[in-house]
């Protein structure tokens, strides 16, 4: 296995462009590595991207803008801001701190697991990913990006550079909740994010909800979303919301958890997670979980 | 006393803290070459076809070796059964075919690659009730011309051993019952996870071989190699090294003795062999999987009166030492309560799976398990409080045991309760637990120390330091580096650091039975405070010459020895050891010790291989959790543990060992499982799914040593390391029982198992 | 294909000819005999592994080497050139932190770690800075003890 030297992000472009899908990206490796070992993947070339300082920058103007590079570690620090927690909770459960130390956000959606920890908050913050070539570059909303597990839109020539972020927005409030056999360094048995904007009544405005480890990728509900948008919480709506939800996705039976049981957590998880948004977002009425 | 019972650093810790130890898979002579075992993909076959030709022309391949190449012999510790390499059949997906080594282990694991093994698969025998029906096809067709090796006990078809006693009154007490309670259990296998995974370095020179290996029980390994080879044991020399933990699995041989074999194919040449760790878990001897049915009869006051326990656990495909443990069952079948006649059926049996062996608290998890939640499950369908249920019923002073072992020191029970009471007390722990998704349970166990033999030299160096010359191995207990090391070292008025104790060699040191329950404190420790003594003796008599008193005026203290009554003009023990050494000779002495079965009834039960506990410890355990109605999950919050431990010789390595296996208890409970798939193949297959506890998972454990120091221990020592993780599944396993109010009667009790159970709680309550 | 790559281990310049794929973990412990730090899983699971580059813990048997070109990398064996990395070891053993040490070069590298970032962590923060090291021996709270002792240390001093 040959690695390719690169110095800069054009000349990554341009190693990419060469070798296309014999060429694999090596960012923190925590994830290729582990493949590699496993004889998942077998690509001819490396191109560790590890030391590109242009891609490890966050901007925040208006919305964010985070480079690729950026690790788990600074997101879960909250480098995003308090308008971004869902992202700064799902990065702080990605493996342990060595994994987050240089664990990359890029490597994360780019490795596209159904269980990724980030890819539901960055789907409630209606991430666009920025995709660069030698030819040029294009944006590509997350949802559109994730085709199956393990597959993406990413041509073999492009890198992916940076991710866009909605504005975040006042009375709102993000969660991200992870279910695992131990407390912590845990391969989601469900991820689930919630972000919901209130108005001033209290009405949820703005809803969305996604989930990891409920089918071959992580994804949005719409169904659910639209329930919440108008409506003030309460406990009857999230039981329609779960039941959205559990109709939009297709959990399986595997090594970590059987399929029943990632149905039985989604109404607790639902509610929960509303409840904390509500929480974050300054809204007054409480939401109960369920069974309590 | 001024070192038994203190605060001390363990004497390897510098180096271990330093980065220095050097552990079995860090050892690596000049000139070695790397091994890799070709294992079988399937659980259970026929080996139709196995060429090696094209791997033995292979880059840097220096032997390739199978069946045909080692002699024609089975091995075994309890029952020689078991082949170097899979002969005709396989048995278990992982059981070694063939070995291959070559300069490095890329090349061997190349050549491995081109070796073509045909397998002509035949159902593997998975369940454990139909192992053991006449309808399952037999694992061994030839078990009858398999020889025992340490006596013929009960077994046949695929019954690897059973222990049966089933003596008069059981059928007569049920009878009478008033009501019956009964209950079934059933536990997976759990994987002991040492960091360090199995390794071996092994050199065949001379006509002997020489084998580096960090092992529990470098005597096993001794003889396991020489029954394989078909040499005898003096031709084997195993020299231990710094073990990455064990906690059982390392106590029999694993590839030591094909690293013996491919060495000699290699020509000498050193070969090393180092699982990884997939196939560190899927061979690993790990805890057996159990069903357990449990029967008690109750009288109208809601008394016991009658048990019965019928106890059927997984063997794997090859024994090792499990036929000895099959009898525990016996020990354990009422806990430490009184429950009338009993009767006890115990069945070891075969499956294509890999071999179970010993991993701390053999049995008594899962048996501690079966009868603690039991006892909740009478108790609730009593409405009684589970607490006072116990002590109504817990044994007494003197309790005669179902072998008619007496217990005299069975009061201790009482004071553990005492002792836990005052931590933590049952009235106020049960209010504080009283709300929903809050539970609190409570325990109690006894357990054996193990009795078998060991031996140690101890000598006066001439710069008056001590040499400790044993076979004893520290698995990391502390056990020699806290335990032996601070006995010797009280007894020869010396600091700790300035006695240093030899790591095994089977040429060296005499026989030791290795690092297991909880032994190597009390045996060791006992045989080198005997070698001490005479060591003493020899102090005394030369000093009394050189300073012209009686050898009963002589007093060894702080590194000197003086005339009592005058420490100030005294000899340094370096003065007094030098002054032997060139008058009559070095000064040592050796101490051999072990401690006999108590006395028992040999006709209370067939196949009483494990016949009475000796050096009985007592224990009781108390724990709190909280349980996540959202997911499941449940986070322990408290647990207290009282235990007797006849005497505390090193403060931090006592409470390591109950912390450390209180932790391994709870991964048991609530973590760990190895499950066999219907295939027969184990679905945990690494770390990322074999779940262990982390830092963020466990309590501080809250801990009250009781001391009752028993006259043959050293200082009053008796087992510490194993006994504390005997309780972690009965307790954690109440207490979230008790949060819930639904009975869960499996392990590991996973955030899947709890919730599940919630939900059909809820669901009946709307139905 | 092997490839070059130069960098510091504990503070003294290398240079290694590795294969691509080649781990960190088996350059520090097959090229530079440095076998201090574990190999316990291979898997990024264990933490055994762990060794710091610039500053950062990391599971090195799933790093690249060829990424660590560059930068610095310190090992178990040089922890001790640093006065907290001393303090941490000394604090292990003295407090029972140590039982088979087999899992204890990784644990002492992220606690120096972390003490570098945290001088005063609280317990939890302990813990969930160790929920990437796993010990099977000790049950984990004579290891929270040493990182009591270094803490409460530094703070008298």
């Amino acid at each position: 296995m040959k690695v390719r030297r690169v110095t800069t992000t054009e000349q990554a472009l341009e190693a990419l462009a060469e070798h296309g899908s014999a060429a694999q990206p090596l960012a923190g490796g925590t994830d290729v590595m582990v493949q590699l070992s496993r004889n998942e993947i077998s690509p001819d070339v490396l191109v560790p991207i590890n030391d590109l300082a242009e891609l490890s920058t966050v901007e925040t103007n208006g919305g964010v803008r985070v480079g690729a590079l950026v690790t788990h570690e600074t997101l879960a620090k909250g480098a995003l801001g308090s308008g971004y927690r869902s992202i700064a909770e799902a990065a702080h459960t990605v493996g342990g701190w060595q994994t987050q130390a240089v664990g990359t956000l890029g490597g994360n959606i780019c490795n596209a697991s159904p269980a990724a920890d980030t890819l539901p908050p960055l789907l409630v913050h209606d991430a666009e990913l920025e995709l660069r070539s030698s030819g040029g570059s294009r944006t590509l909303g997350l949802e559109e990006f994730l085709v199956g597990r393990r597959q993406t839109r990413r041509a073999p020539d492009e890198l992916l550079v940076s991710v866009g972020l909605t504005p975040g927005a006042p009375r709102s409030g993000d969660v991200y909740l992870k279910v695992g056999r131990r407390s912590a360094v845990e391969v989601a048995i469900v991820g689930l994010a919630m972000r919901l904007v209130f108005d001033r009544n209290e009405i949820v405005s703005k809803a969305r909800i996604a989930l990891a480890s409920v089918a071959a990728v992580p994804l949005r509900v719409r169904a659910a979303e639209t329930l919440l948008e108008g409506e003030a919480l309460d406990g009857h709506l999230l039981d329609e919301v779960s039941a959205a939800v559990l109709g939009a996705t297709s959990p399986i039976d595997d090594l970590r958890a059987s399929a029943t049981y990632r149905r039985l957590l989604v109404p607790g998880l639902v509610r929960r997670a509303a409840g904390v948004c509500a929480r974050r977002a300054g809204v007054s009425s409480p939401v109960e979980e369920a069974y309590q | 006393m001024t070192i038994v019972g203190e605060r001390f650093r363990r004497t390897d810790g510098e180096p271990k803290a330093r980065g220095e130890a050097i552990f079995g898979v860090d050892y690596l002579p000049q000139g070695t070459i790397h091994a890799v075992l070709l294992r079988s993909p399937v659980p259970s076959g026929r080996i139709v076809g196995l060429d090696v030709s094209a791997a033995k022309a292979m880059p840097g391949v220096r032997a390739v070796i199978s069946a045909a190449d080692v002699p024609d012999t089975r091995a075994g510790w309890v029952l020689r059964e078991q082949p170097l390499f899979a002969r005709d059949r396989v048995r278990y997906e992982g059981e070694p075919v063939a070995g291959i080594a070559a300069d490095t282990l890329e090349q061997a694991r190349e050549a491995r690659d081109t070796i073509r093994l045909e397998i002509e698969e035949t159902p593997a025998v998975v369940d454990l009730d139909y192992a053991l029906s006449e309808d399952s096809p037999v694992l061994h067709p030839e078990w009858e011309s398999y020889v025992p090796t340490l006596g013929e006990y009960p077994r046949g078809r695929n019954v690897a051993a059973e222990c049966i006693s089933d003596p008069e009154g059981v059928e007569e007490a049920f009878e009478a019952a008033e009501r019956i309670i009964e209950d079934e259990y059933r536990v997976q296998r759990q994987y002991q996870a040492y960091i360090e995974p199995k390794g071996a370095v092994a050199i065949y020179q001379g006509g002997r071989y020489e084998v580096h290996t960090a092992h529990q029980f470098p005597f096993n390994v001794r003889d396991r190699i020489a029954q394989y080879l078909d040499i005898r044991p003096s031709q084997v020399r195993v020299i231990g090294h710094t073990i990455g933990g064990g906690f059982g699995a390392k106590l029999d041989a694993s590839i030591e003795p094909h690293a013996c074999a491919l060495s000699r194919a290699a020509g000498g040449l050193p070969v090393k062999i180092v699982n990884t760790r997939t196939e560190d878990m899927i061979t690993c001897p790990s805890r057996e999987d159990a069903i357990t049915r449990i029967r008690t009869g109750l009288d109208k006051d809601g008394n016991m009166i009658a048990r019965e326990l019928v106890v059927i656990a997984g063997n794997g495909a090859y024994s090792g030492e499990m036929p000895w443990l099959a009898s525990i069952a016996l020990h354990c079948a009422r806990g430490v309560y009184r429950a009338g006649p009993t009767r006890v059926k115990s069945f070891l049996v075969y499956t294509n799976t890999a071999p179970t062996g010993a991993f701390r608290g053999v049995n008594g998890v899962y048996l501690y398990h079966a009868v603690e939640r039991h006892m909740d499950h009478i108790a609730s369908v009593l409405g009684r409080d589970r607490r006072e249920y116990r002590l109504q019923h817990l044994f007494e002073p003197g309790e005669v045991l179902l072998n008619d072992q007496v217990l005299d020191d069975a009061g201790i029970l009482g004071e553990a309760f005492d002792a836990v009471e005052e931590a933590a007390p049952w009235e106020e722990r049960l209010a504080a637990t009283a709300g929903p998704m809050k539970g609190v349970a409570i325990g109690a166990a006894w357990w054996v120390t193990n009795p078998m033999p060991g031996t140690a030299t101890v000598k006066l160096n001439e710069d008056g330091t001590i040499g400790v010359i044993t076979a004893a191995t520290d698995n990391g207990s502390g056990a020699v580096n806290l335990g032996i090391t601070q006995i010797v070292a009280e007894k020869l008025g010396v600091q700790p650091e300035d006695v240093y104790v030899t790591m095994p060699d089977t040429d060296a040191a005499g026989f030791d039975a290795g690092s297991q329950g909880s032994r190597t404190t009390r045996i060791v420790g006992k045989a080198a405070s005997i070698a001490s003594d005479e060591v003493i003796g020899k102090i005394k008599q030369t000093a009394s010459e050189l300073l012209e008193a009686a050898p009963s005026d002589i007093v060894i203290a702080d590194g000197k020895v003086f005339v009592a009554g005058s420490p100030d003009s005294g000899l340094t023990l370096g003065d007094v050891a030098m002054a032997a050494t060139w008058s009559v000779g070095p000064i040592q002495g050796t101490g051999s010790f072990l401690t006999p079965f108590p006395d028992f009834n040999p006709g209370c039960a067939t196949g009483l291989m494990f016949p009475s506990f000796p050096t009985p410890t007592y224990h009781v355990h108390l724990a709190e959790v909280e349980v996540d109605p959202v997911t499941g999950a449940v986070k322990v919050t408290r647990y207290v543990v009282a235990q007797e431990v006849g005497k505390v010789i090193s403060p931090n390595g006592v409470y390591g060992q109950v912390s450390g296996g209180v932790t391994q208890g709870i991964g048991y409970a609530l973590y760990e499982s190895l499950r066999i798939g219907e295939d027969g193949r184990y679905q945990e297959r690494n770390l990322e799914n074999y779940r262990l506890p982390l830092a963020v998972d466990i309590p501080r454990v809250e801990f009250s040593p009781l001391e009752h120091p028993d006259p043959d221990g050293p200082f009053g020592a008796k087992g510490v390391g194993e006994n504390s993780v005997l309780l972690g599944a009965a307790v954690i396993a109440n207490a979230v029982v008790d949060a819930i109010g639904v009975p869960i009667d499996r392990l590991p009790i996973t955030p899947e198992v709890v919730l599940k159970a919630i939900a059909a709680k809820h669901s009946a309550a709307v139905a | 294909m092997s490839s070059g790559i130069s960098f510091a281990v504990n503070g003294r310049g290398v240079t290694a000819q590795i294969d691509g794929a080649a781990t960190l973990l088996d350059v520090i412990r097959n090229d530079l005999g440095l076998t201090g730090t574990k190999e316990g899983c291979t898997e990024g699971e264990c933490g055994a592994c762990t060794v710091l580059i610039d500053g950062k813990p990391v599971h090195s048997c799933i790093y690249p080497a060829v990424s660590v070109d560059g930068h610095s990398v310190v090992t178990i064996e040089g922890i001790s050139d640093g006065e907290t990395g001393r303090a941490v070891q000394e604090a292990f053993w003295d407090a029972g932190g140590i039982q088979c040490g087999f899992c204890t070069p990784g644990f002492i590298v992220t606690v120096a770690a972390l003490l570098e970032n945290n001088p005063a962590p609280s317990e939890d923060e302990v813990r969930i800075a160790l929920a990437g090291n796993i010990c099977r021996c000790t049950g984990y709270s004579q290891i929270l003890d040493a990182v009591e002792v270094v803490v409460s240390g530094k703070e008298r001093a």
